[in-house]
């Protein structure tokens, strides 16, 4: 798993430069190489996981309406926008 | 009178007599904020206008002879991770140095509404993501005892602030053990709440299934008063509970007689610090001083809390931090192109803690590797959970210390980030299994550090944790001791 | 994946169209028609401004939190049922993480592993034989929320690309058929099917143009060489944005990939899976400049939302708010009102708004003119010729339209009854619509009066006498002749009935 860093920040959007990779690497593994004594862990055949520390169900409402926010509320946080659109460096970079 | 030592229902007493303004109270605290936060770094932000004019309407209130909240005129620091409408929130982060939320979360509008005044936001480990406010990206709180040590985290700001009273009560969040750590660092009383308790909405997520947010008090009595305000369902929130709320003050005045406590071995082996145990013993001591009895019990599965925790939390933030990706509301990069930017800004404005728990996150969940951490980490989750379903079958409370050990120093555990993860050996069992957990103050170790007492309960069990604590409090006065600074 | 085969250019050079099976799945975007968002209350209305439909949940902002909407799971169940599906009494969450622009929280919620609906089928005609019909298994369909649109520059010049959110959150549902669709024929054929269905039971608006119904297909090549299968690369092929475009699409693809094949020969386990657009302007496929090696989404259970349980009694109810599926209207169009195939599918194909029209005029028109041979024909015909001919022109819709099913009987049924002739009744069909849709107004402003017998004796008199010519053709045999006689009458006389014309010149001059 060498390059594990590099491919799991490409992945996660962040930026690693070559010359951090290996001190990251090294960090990432003491944390995974803890977390691997779940491995070992028995467990009964039919366990089912638990994702959330609530098991109940349908929290759902009803389809209505209400006002949206105005746009220069929206907007008013973008780091770069129009008064109408968000802005972003363009798609097709090479 | 020292407004700064009174409780809360003191507090909320003197304000509604008008024999102390809402004006008054919340300048006397918003000084003691700009006396000590150059000290102490509780604070992020201060709301010297915004808790003014709330103030000015509360005593408006008052002349017209209005009725009143609850917590009318009660000042409340809330944790900096906590959106308040208009008011900057960055959860600790460069990522959000200039985030102003259009929205006020769930439990800022509850304390608004119950008249409270929100007078700052405190300092915490960036996106939650600590135990000492050493991540915090602007700088670390400090510790009032001593100031060389941490306050802990994340909510470090918030046990600072209250610790130093700064603020008579502030709120925090808990998704490893993050209000009962640092409250057992700084002498103060912190409740994390049953999962589903208290609203999330408007709490910057760090991890969904484990985050929930309570209150930080001196006292049992003002924990009480401030989570009646906090607690009940929330249509806003999907995993709030639609559960009836206690009537926590009336429960605080029960007797302990009958009380069962479970002592789990585990929590007294090794990596525990002498004080701290002996303080233990002689908190279980007070408590059967007052009718309850103790039984020892056992957690087993808890021994891997930590291994599922830094599996499930690194999992569920790598997915709720990709929101931060500089389009909307973050701080952006200089780029070329958009990938660029993602990266660039992602890797210029996340701290290094917070970049290293998203990578381990995404990897857990990478492909190929889902099955080896992340299910196997919540099928040990649900073993967590068993132990707890059983060990409540035959006691009402576990006890056990909140920490191993006192507040450690600044850069203590900077060569070994595991032994700070560590410090969440006895806390993080409470937020994997959704039990409600408080830690009080029971003691202080020979160099003057608090000691905190961890007490576990019944899911939608707070009465039972508040009720003890407070029985607890009527017999010692830790919790009434202040630090020097 | 088994190796591919190796092939030598020679044999495939010998693979004919015969040793070829297309294969072809589709995945079906739909957008459910909800007042609000799947996850928030803002409005789904397509058209408004940039960002004025959003908040600060379908923003992403931080601590925000998504709650379900109830509407969007009956939708969702409604067509499953509409299309044979399972429903599943536990469904949750999930989120499939990647990032663009238009996705705000860096997520897409949706559903992996518990879908609301499973698996079901659609039952479309045979393209190949005509009359029999072909189930198309559908694989599931689940919920998910649509992402925001991107504007990018596409003048090549790298400028910012705008970003609009709301579209943001939009309930989808998609359905995933099998791969079981065999020609580009047959994915049109369903695509249309599934549209009518949709709109039958009134989930959707389907407007391909606003983006409400989106497609995208799988398509690879099954070669038969030497009695050996070999599966080319599979292709997604997205854009699909009309019914012609993916037939169109899908048509390219299985030719492009059999050229590529021929040429390199490489199966499915040689390569990973390609995205192509459809670039409807130039007519093929091209491949897609998003990068491929990211596709890792990292699902996992949402833990901002919880599990979702339907009992059988609640599905039964939602199942009953389906009055009318195509199908089942085909059938009754065919066996209570005799109408062909073809005819059935001029109707049932307009939408349940027009068949309702045309069973009200049949079912008034065999009600008053019971001698007619098939009312139901006829009313077929006024309604696919006059009628839909009238809304194409108007652009409108059957709910529009002046004159009701009723009006359109009673019309009908006096043409049945020889009060005027069918081209009359046009005149008067179109004085309805014209003038407000009162039958006996029209009527009077026309002029139209019974032609008495006598009269009708007197002008066939006079036209017999001023075209002997024509007389002497139609007693040499050729009878048709009589038509343009019977155009001339009318000349004289407009209301005058030509079937009566015909007899009676005819019994006047003996035949």
């Amino acid at each position: 798993m060498s390059n594990l860093a590099q491919n799991v920040a490409k992945l996660a959007r962040i930026d690693l430069p070559d010359a951090k990779a290996e001190a990251v690497q090294e960090n990432l593994e003491k944390v995974l190489n803890y977390v691997q004594q779940l491995e070992a862990v028995e467990l009964p055949d039919d366990i089912e996981p638990f994702f959330g520390a609530i098991e109940s169900v349908n929290a759902i409402r009803v389809d209505e309406l209400q006002p949206s926010y105005p746009r220069e509320e929206i907007l008013s946080n973008a780091p770069d926008s129009d008064g109408q659109f968000y802005k972003v460096p363009s798609v097709f970079d090479e | 009178m020292q407004i700064e030592q009174l409780s809360v229902a003191e507090l909320v007493e003197h304000i509604g007599k008008g024999d102390l303004s809402a004006a008054q109270c919340t300048e006397h605290f918003l000084g003691q904020i700009r006396d000590k936060n150059d000290d102490n770094g509780a604070f992020l932000a201060q709301c010297d206008q915004e808790a003014a004019d709330a103030a000015k309407q509360i005593d408006a209130s008052i002349a017209a002879g209005k009725s009143l909240g609850p917590l009318a005129g009660l000042p409340v620091a809330v944790k900096d991770g906590i959106c308040t409408a208009g008011v900057t929130t960055t959860a600790g982060s460069k990522m959000l140095s200039k985030f102003v939320p259009p929205y006020d979360a769930t439990i800022v509008s509850r304390l608004k509404d119950a008249g409270a005044i929100v007078i700052g936001k405190t300092n915490m480990d960036e996106f939650a993501m600590g135990s000492s406010n050493e991540n915090s990206a602007f700088h670390p709180a400090k510790n009032p005892w001593n100031h060389d040590h941490v306050p802990g985290g994340s909510s470090g700001g918030s046990a600072t602030a209250v610790a130093a009273r700064m603020a008579p009560v502030a709120i925090g969040s808990d998704t490893g053990g993050s209000i009962r750590q640092p409250a057992s660092f700084c002498g103060i009383t912190g409740l994390k709440p049953t999962y589903g308790r208290v609203s999330r909405y408007g709490l910057i997520a760090f991890a969904s299934s484990l985050d929930q947010i309570g209150p930080m008090t001196r006292s049992a009595e003002d924990c009480a008063l401030v989570m009646q305000t906090l607690a009940g369902h929330d249509k806003k929130d999907s995993t709030s509970a639609p559960v009836d709320v206690a009537d926590y003050m009336a429960a605080l005045n029960k007797p302990l007689a009958g009380l069962k406590i479970g002592i789990c071995k585990q929590h007294f082996e090794e990596g525990l610090g002498d004080e701290v145990r002996a303080k233990v013993n002689e908190a279980i001591d007070v408590l059967k001083s007052l009718g309850a009895s103790t039984a020892e019990i056992e957690l087993p599965y808890t021994q891997y809390g930590i291994a599922a925790y830094y599996v499930i939390a690194p999992c569920e933030a790598s997915s709720n931090l990709s929101r931060f990706d500089g389009v909307r509301y973050t701080n952006r990069a200089a780029a070329e192109g958009l990938e660029e930017m993602y990266s660039k800004t992602r890797a210029e404005f996340f701290g290094e803690e917070v970049k290293k728990r998203i990578l381990l996150g995404t990897h857990a969940l990478s492909s190929g590797y889902y099955d080896a951490y992340y299910l196997k980490a919540s099928k040990v989750r649900r073993m967590i959970k068993n132990d707890y379903d059983k060990a409540f079958e035959s006691v009402d409370l576990i006890l056990g210390p909140t920490v191993p050990t006192t507040a450690f120093k600044f850069n203590q555990h900077a060569a070994d980030p595991l032994a700070m993860y560590l410090a969440d050996v006895y806390t993080v069992a409470a937020n994997l299994s959704g039990v409600p957990a408080l830690s009080i103050p029971c003691g202080f170790d020979s160099a003057g550090l608090p000691i905190g007492l961890q007490l576990q309960a019944r899911r939608f069990d707070e009465a039972t944790l508040l009720q003890t604590a407070h029985q607890y409090q009527t017999q010692t006065d830790w919790h009434q001791r202040s630090p020097q600074s | 994946m088994n190796q591919t085969l190796e092939t030598t250019p020679a044999q495939r050079d010998a693979v004919t169209d015969a040793d070829v099976t297309l294969i072809v799945g589709l995945e079906v975007h739909v957008q459910l028609d909800t007042q609000s968002k799947l996850f928030c209350n803002c409005s789904t209305a397509y058209g408004a401004d940039a960002n004025t439909q959003t908040c600060p949940v379908c923003t992403g902002m931080p601590g925000t939190l998504p709650v379900i909407n109830e509407r969007a799971l009956e939708l969702a169940i409604k067509t499953g049922l509409a299309l044979n599906c399972k429903i599943a009494n536990y469904t949750k969450w999930d989120r499939k993480n990647y990032f663009y622009p238009d996705l705000p929280k860096g997520y897409q919620i949706s559903q992996f592993d518990k879908p609301i609906c499973g698996e079901g089928h659609l039952t479309i005609s045979d393209a190949k034989a005509a009359f029999e019909t072909r189930d198309i298994q559908i694989e599931r369909a689940h919920l998910e929320e649509d992402a925001g649109k991107s504007i990018h520059d596409e003048t090549g010049a790298k400028k910012p690309s705008k970003i609009d959110l709301n579209r943001t959150g939009t309930p989808l549902l998609e359905i995933v058929t099998k791969p079981d669709l065999r020609s580009a024929e047959e994915a049109k054929a369903f695509l249309t099917e599934l549209k009518l269905i949709l709109t039958y039971i009134d989930v959707s608006d389907c407007n391909m143009q606003e983006g409400s119904l989106r497609c995208d297909g799988n398509v690879n090549l099954h070669i038969n060489v030497d009695g050996q299968k070999i599966a080319t690369p599979i292709v997604e092929v997205k854009n699909l944005n009309s019914f012609r475009a993916a037939e169109r699409a899908i048509a390219y693809e299985a030719a492009r990939q059999l050229r590529v094949w021929k040429k390199d020969g490489l199966g499915i386990a040689d390569a990973p899976k390609q995205t192509r657009g459809w670039d409807d302007a130039n007519q093929k496929t091209t491949k897609s400049r998003e990068k491929e090696d990211a596709a890792d989404y990292r699902y996992f259970p949402d833990p901002d939302l919880i599990a979702v349980e339907t009992t059988d009694q609640e599905i039964n109810a939602i199942a009953a708010t389906i009055e009318y599926l195509p199908a089942k209207l085909r059938t009754e169009l065919m066996e209570d009102y005799s109408l062909e195939a073809y005819d059935t599918e001029v109707i049932v194909s307009q939408g349940i708004g027009v068949v309702k029209y045309y069973k009200t005029v049949a079912d008034f028109l065999t009600k008053s003119a019971s001698g007619l041979k098939s009312p139901g024909k006829t009313a077929s015909n006024w309604v696919a010729q006059e009628v839909l001919r009238y809304l194409n022109e108007q652009n409108c819709e059957i709910g529009d339209y002046p004159v009701s099913g009723g009006q359109l009987g009673e019309l009908l049924g006096r043409i049945a009854k020889g009060d005027f002739d069918q081209t009359r009744g046009k005149d008067v069909l179109a004085q309805m619509l014209e003038n407000g849709a009162n039958l006996e107004a029209a009527v009077e402003k026309l002029g139209i009066k019974t032609v008495d017998a006598g009269e009708v004796e007197a002008l066939c008199q006079q036209i017999i006498e001023e075209n002997q010519g024509v007389i002497e053709q139609i007693k040499g045999g050729k009878v048709q002749a009589v038509g343009s006689l019977i155009g001339k009458a009318k000349k004289l006389n407009p209301n005058i009935n030509p079937n009566l014309v015909k007899e009676t010149i005819l019994k006047q001059i003996g035949i």
